[in-house]
Protein backbone atom coordinates (compact mmCIF):
# COMPACT_ATOMS: atom_id res chain seq x y z
CA UNK A 1 0.00 0.00 0.00
CA UNK A 2 1.38 3.34 -1.00
CA UNK A 3 0.16 6.48 0.77
CA UNK A 4 1.44 9.89 1.80
CA UNK A 5 0.65 10.60 5.42
CA UNK A 6 0.77 13.82 7.41
CA UNK A 7 -1.13 15.05 10.47
CA UNK A 8 -3.72 16.85 8.36
CA UNK A 9 -3.77 14.92 5.07
CA UNK A 10 -3.56 11.40 3.75
CA UNK A 11 -3.06 10.94 0.04
CA UNK A 12 -3.42 7.70 -1.90
CA UNK A 13 -4.49 6.30 -5.24
CA UNK A 14 -6.71 3.28 -5.47
CA UNK A 15 -9.54 1.72 -7.45
CA UNK A 16 -12.76 3.06 -5.97
CA UNK A 17 -15.37 0.63 -4.68
CA UNK A 18 -19.10 1.30 -5.20
CA UNK A 19 -19.21 2.38 -1.54
CA UNK A 20 -16.34 4.86 -2.09
CA UNK A 21 -18.20 6.35 -5.06
CA UNK A 22 -21.36 6.71 -2.97
CA UNK A 23 -19.40 8.50 -0.23
CA UNK A 24 -17.41 10.80 -2.52
CA UNK A 25 -20.53 11.84 -4.49
CA UNK A 26 -22.41 12.80 -1.33
CA UNK A 27 -19.46 14.61 0.26
CA UNK A 28 -18.87 16.66 -2.87
CA UNK A 29 -22.30 18.19 -2.40
CA UNK A 30 -21.44 19.15 1.19
CA UNK A 31 -18.16 20.63 -0.05
CA UNK A 32 -19.99 22.60 -2.76
CA UNK A 33 -22.41 23.92 -0.15
CA UNK A 34 -19.46 24.87 2.09
CA UNK A 35 -20.69 22.70 4.93
CA UNK A 36 -18.05 21.23 7.23
CA UNK A 37 -18.34 17.53 7.98
CA UNK A 38 -16.33 14.57 9.18
CA UNK A 39 -16.79 10.89 8.44
CA UNK A 40 -16.39 8.68 11.48
CA UNK A 41 -16.68 5.01 12.42
CA UNK A 42 -16.65 1.99 10.08
CA UNK A 43 -16.09 3.65 6.72
CA UNK A 44 -12.81 5.14 7.99
CA UNK A 45 -11.46 1.58 8.17
CA UNK A 46 -13.23 0.38 5.01
CA UNK A 47 -11.79 3.13 2.79
CA UNK A 48 -8.28 1.89 3.69
CA UNK A 49 -9.15 -1.69 2.78
CA UNK A 50 -10.85 -3.27 5.82
CA UNK A 51 -12.45 -6.48 4.58
CA UNK A 52 -16.05 -5.78 5.48
CA UNK A 53 -18.95 -3.79 4.13
CA UNK A 54 -21.42 -1.53 5.91
CA UNK A 55 -25.03 -0.48 5.50
CA UNK A 56 -24.41 3.05 6.75
CA UNK A 57 -21.75 5.72 6.70
CA UNK A 58 -21.64 7.88 9.81
CA UNK A 59 -21.19 11.57 9.11
CA UNK A 60 -21.06 14.41 11.62
CA UNK A 61 -22.02 17.73 10.09
CA UNK A 62 -21.45 21.13 11.67
CA UNK A 63 -24.58 22.70 13.15
CA UNK A 64 -26.08 24.81 10.40
CA UNK A 65 -29.12 27.12 10.42
CA UNK A 66 -32.36 25.81 8.95
CA UNK A 67 -32.08 27.94 5.78
CA UNK A 68 -28.74 26.37 4.94
CA UNK A 69 -30.08 22.90 5.68
CA UNK A 70 -33.07 23.51 3.40
CA UNK A 71 -30.75 24.57 0.57
CA UNK A 72 -28.75 21.37 1.09
CA UNK A 73 -31.96 19.33 1.21
CA UNK A 74 -33.15 20.78 -2.12
CA UNK A 75 -29.81 19.95 -3.67
CA UNK A 76 -29.76 16.42 -2.24
CA UNK A 77 -33.32 15.55 -3.24
CA UNK A 78 -32.36 15.38 -6.91
CA UNK A 79 -30.37 12.18 -6.28
CA UNK A 80 -31.04 11.14 -2.70
CA UNK A 81 -33.97 10.58 -0.39
CA UNK A 82 -34.29 10.94 3.34
CA UNK A 83 -35.42 7.63 4.84
CA UNK A 84 -36.96 9.26 7.91
CA UNK A 85 -39.19 11.95 6.44
CA UNK A 86 -40.06 13.82 3.26
CA UNK A 87 -40.15 17.16 5.03
CA UNK A 88 -36.96 19.17 5.58
CA UNK A 89 -38.51 20.99 8.56
CA UNK A 90 -39.24 17.65 10.27
CA UNK A 91 -35.74 16.38 9.51
CA UNK A 92 -34.19 19.53 10.95
CA UNK A 93 -36.38 20.33 13.95
CA UNK A 94 -37.61 16.90 15.02
CA UNK A 95 -34.49 14.87 14.28
CA UNK A 96 -31.27 16.86 13.94
CA UNK A 97 -32.07 19.53 16.54
CA UNK A 98 -33.11 16.73 18.92
CA UNK A 99 -29.68 15.12 18.48
CA UNK A 100 -31.08 12.31 16.36
CA UNK A 101 -29.64 11.31 12.99
CA UNK A 102 -31.45 11.29 9.66
CA UNK A 103 -30.54 8.85 6.91
CA UNK A 104 -30.02 9.63 3.23
CA UNK A 105 -29.75 6.98 0.54
CA UNK A 106 -29.76 7.15 -3.24
CA UNK A 107 -33.37 7.32 -4.41
CA UNK A 108 -35.05 3.91 -4.13
CA UNK A 109 -31.94 2.13 -2.82
CA UNK A 110 -32.18 2.29 1.03
CA UNK A 111 -28.65 0.85 1.45
CA UNK A 112 -26.03 2.09 1.71
CA UNK A 113 -27.10 5.25 3.46
CA UNK A 114 -25.57 8.20 5.29
CA UNK A 115 -26.34 8.52 8.97
CA UNK A 116 -26.29 12.31 9.07
CA UNK A 117 -26.11 14.05 12.43
CA UNK A 118 -25.02 17.20 14.21
CA UNK A 119 -22.26 16.93 16.85
CA UNK A 120 -23.55 15.51 20.14
CA UNK A 121 -20.54 14.63 22.24
CA UNK A 122 -17.27 16.50 22.90
CA UNK A 123 -15.43 13.93 20.80
CA UNK A 124 -17.73 14.71 17.84
CA UNK A 125 -16.71 18.38 17.99
CA UNK A 126 -13.02 17.47 18.35
CA UNK A 127 -13.33 15.12 15.39
CA UNK A 128 -14.96 17.82 13.29
CA UNK A 129 -12.39 20.46 14.25
CA UNK A 130 -9.40 18.17 13.70
CA UNK A 131 -10.53 16.24 10.66
CA UNK A 132 -8.00 14.74 8.25
CA UNK A 133 -8.34 15.43 4.55
CA UNK A 134 -8.23 12.16 2.61
CA UNK A 135 -7.32 12.65 -1.03
CA UNK A 136 -7.88 9.88 -3.51
CA UNK A 137 -7.10 10.75 -7.13
CA UNK A 138 -8.71 14.16 -7.65
CA UNK A 139 -11.37 13.67 -4.98
CA UNK A 140 -11.35 14.47 -1.29
CA UNK A 141 -13.26 13.86 1.89
CA UNK A 142 -12.74 14.55 5.58
CA UNK A 143 -12.29 11.74 8.07
CA UNK A 144 -11.83 11.53 11.81
CA UNK A 145 -8.26 11.69 13.18
CA UNK A 146 -6.91 8.13 13.13
CA UNK A 147 -5.87 8.09 16.83
CA UNK A 148 -9.36 9.09 17.95
CA UNK A 149 -10.97 6.64 15.55
CA UNK A 150 -8.98 3.67 16.86
CA UNK A 151 -9.73 4.42 20.51
CA UNK A 152 -13.41 5.17 19.85
CA UNK A 153 -13.72 1.76 18.20
CA UNK A 154 -12.03 0.09 21.18
CA UNK A 155 -14.56 1.74 23.49
CA UNK A 156 -17.42 0.07 21.59
CA UNK A 157 -15.84 -3.34 22.42
CA UNK A 158 -17.79 -5.52 19.93
CA UNK A 159 -15.80 -7.95 17.75
CA UNK A 160 -16.54 -5.85 14.65
CA UNK A 161 -15.50 -2.58 16.31
CA UNK A 162 -12.35 -3.89 17.98
CA UNK A 163 -11.57 -5.50 14.61
CA UNK A 164 -11.79 -2.05 12.99
CA UNK A 165 -9.50 -0.66 15.72
CA UNK A 166 -6.92 -3.43 15.22
CA UNK A 167 -7.06 -2.92 11.45
CA UNK A 168 -6.38 0.84 11.70
CA UNK A 169 -3.77 0.41 14.44
CA UNK A 170 -1.81 -2.19 12.48
CA UNK A 171 -2.00 -0.07 9.33
CA UNK A 172 -1.00 3.24 10.95
CA UNK A 173 0.99 2.26 14.07
CA UNK A 174 4.25 3.70 12.75
CA UNK A 175 2.50 6.98 11.94
CA UNK A 176 0.12 7.71 14.80
CA UNK A 177 0.93 10.31 17.45
CA UNK A 178 1.64 8.28 20.60
CA UNK A 179 0.83 11.07 23.04
CA UNK A 180 -2.51 11.87 21.40
CA UNK A 181 -3.29 8.15 21.30
CA UNK A 182 -2.51 7.66 25.02
CA UNK A 183 -4.63 10.69 25.90
CA UNK A 184 -7.61 9.23 24.07
CA UNK A 185 -7.07 5.86 25.81
CA UNK A 186 -7.29 7.70 29.16
CA UNK A 187 -10.24 9.88 28.05
CA UNK A 188 -12.35 6.89 27.01
CA UNK A 189 -11.17 4.78 29.99
CA UNK A 190 -10.38 1.80 27.79
CA UNK A 191 -10.29 -1.49 29.70
CA UNK A 192 -6.96 -3.28 30.08
CA UNK A 193 -8.21 -6.49 28.40
CA UNK A 194 -9.31 -4.52 25.32
CA UNK A 195 -5.94 -2.73 25.10
CA UNK A 196 -4.29 -6.17 25.21
CA UNK A 197 -6.42 -7.27 22.28
CA UNK A 198 -5.15 -4.27 20.33
CA UNK A 199 -1.50 -4.90 21.01
CA UNK A 200 0.01 -7.17 23.66
CA UNK A 201 3.07 -4.95 23.84
CA UNK A 202 1.18 -1.65 24.05
CA UNK A 203 1.15 -1.45 27.88
CA UNK A 204 4.94 -1.54 28.02
CA UNK A 205 5.37 1.35 25.55
CA UNK B 1 -30.88 -29.94 26.97
CA UNK B 2 -29.35 -26.57 27.51
CA UNK B 3 -26.37 -24.81 26.05
CA UNK B 4 -23.09 -25.25 27.89
CA UNK B 5 -22.49 -21.60 28.78
CA UNK B 6 -18.83 -22.12 29.68
CA UNK B 7 -18.01 -23.95 26.44
CA UNK B 8 -20.05 -21.46 24.41
CA UNK B 9 -18.12 -18.49 25.84
CA UNK B 10 -14.79 -20.25 25.33
CA UNK B 11 -15.67 -20.93 21.71
CA UNK B 12 -16.78 -17.32 21.21
CA UNK B 13 -13.54 -16.00 22.75
CA UNK B 14 -11.41 -18.32 20.60
CA UNK B 15 -13.25 -17.22 17.45
CA UNK B 16 -12.72 -13.57 18.39
CA UNK B 17 -8.99 -14.16 18.93
CA UNK B 18 -8.66 -15.99 15.63
CA UNK B 19 -10.56 -13.23 13.81
CA UNK B 20 -8.16 -10.60 15.17
CA UNK B 21 -5.19 -12.73 14.10
CA UNK B 22 -6.67 -12.83 10.60
CA UNK B 23 -7.00 -9.02 10.57
CA UNK B 24 -3.30 -8.65 11.48
CA UNK B 25 -2.28 -11.04 8.69
CA UNK B 26 -4.57 -9.24 6.25
CA UNK B 27 -2.99 -5.87 7.11
CA UNK B 28 0.48 -7.40 6.52
CA UNK B 29 -0.73 -8.41 3.04
CA UNK B 30 -2.26 -4.97 2.41
CA UNK B 31 0.94 -3.17 3.39
CA UNK B 32 3.09 -5.10 0.94
CA UNK B 33 0.55 -5.11 -1.91
CA UNK B 34 0.42 -2.26 -4.46
CA UNK B 35 -2.71 -0.08 -4.26
CA UNK B 36 -3.82 -1.08 -7.72
CA UNK B 37 -3.91 -4.76 -6.74
CA UNK B 38 -5.40 -4.68 -3.21
CA UNK B 39 -8.01 -2.07 -4.11
CA UNK B 40 -9.13 -4.15 -7.11
CA UNK B 41 -9.65 -7.17 -4.84
CA UNK B 42 -11.34 -4.97 -2.22
CA UNK B 43 -13.67 -3.24 -4.70
CA UNK B 44 -14.66 -6.66 -6.09
CA UNK B 45 -15.31 -7.95 -2.56
CA UNK B 46 -17.48 -4.92 -1.72
CA UNK B 47 -19.43 -5.31 -4.97
CA UNK B 48 -20.64 -8.81 -4.05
Amino acid sequence: MEMKFSKKTIEMNKILSPLDKFVFDFCRILDDEKIRYVIVSGYVAIVFGRSRNTEDVDIIVEKIPYEKFERLWNRLKKKYECLNTNEPKTAYYEYLKNKTAVRFSRKGEVIPNFEFKFPKMDEDVISLNNSVELRIKNKRLFISPIELQIVYKLKLESEKDVGDAIFLYELFKEKIDEETFKNWIAYFKIKENIIKELDESYGSK
Amino acid sequence: MAVNEKKFKMNKDENRKEHFEFIRKYVEWLKKTPNKKWSKVHAKFLSK
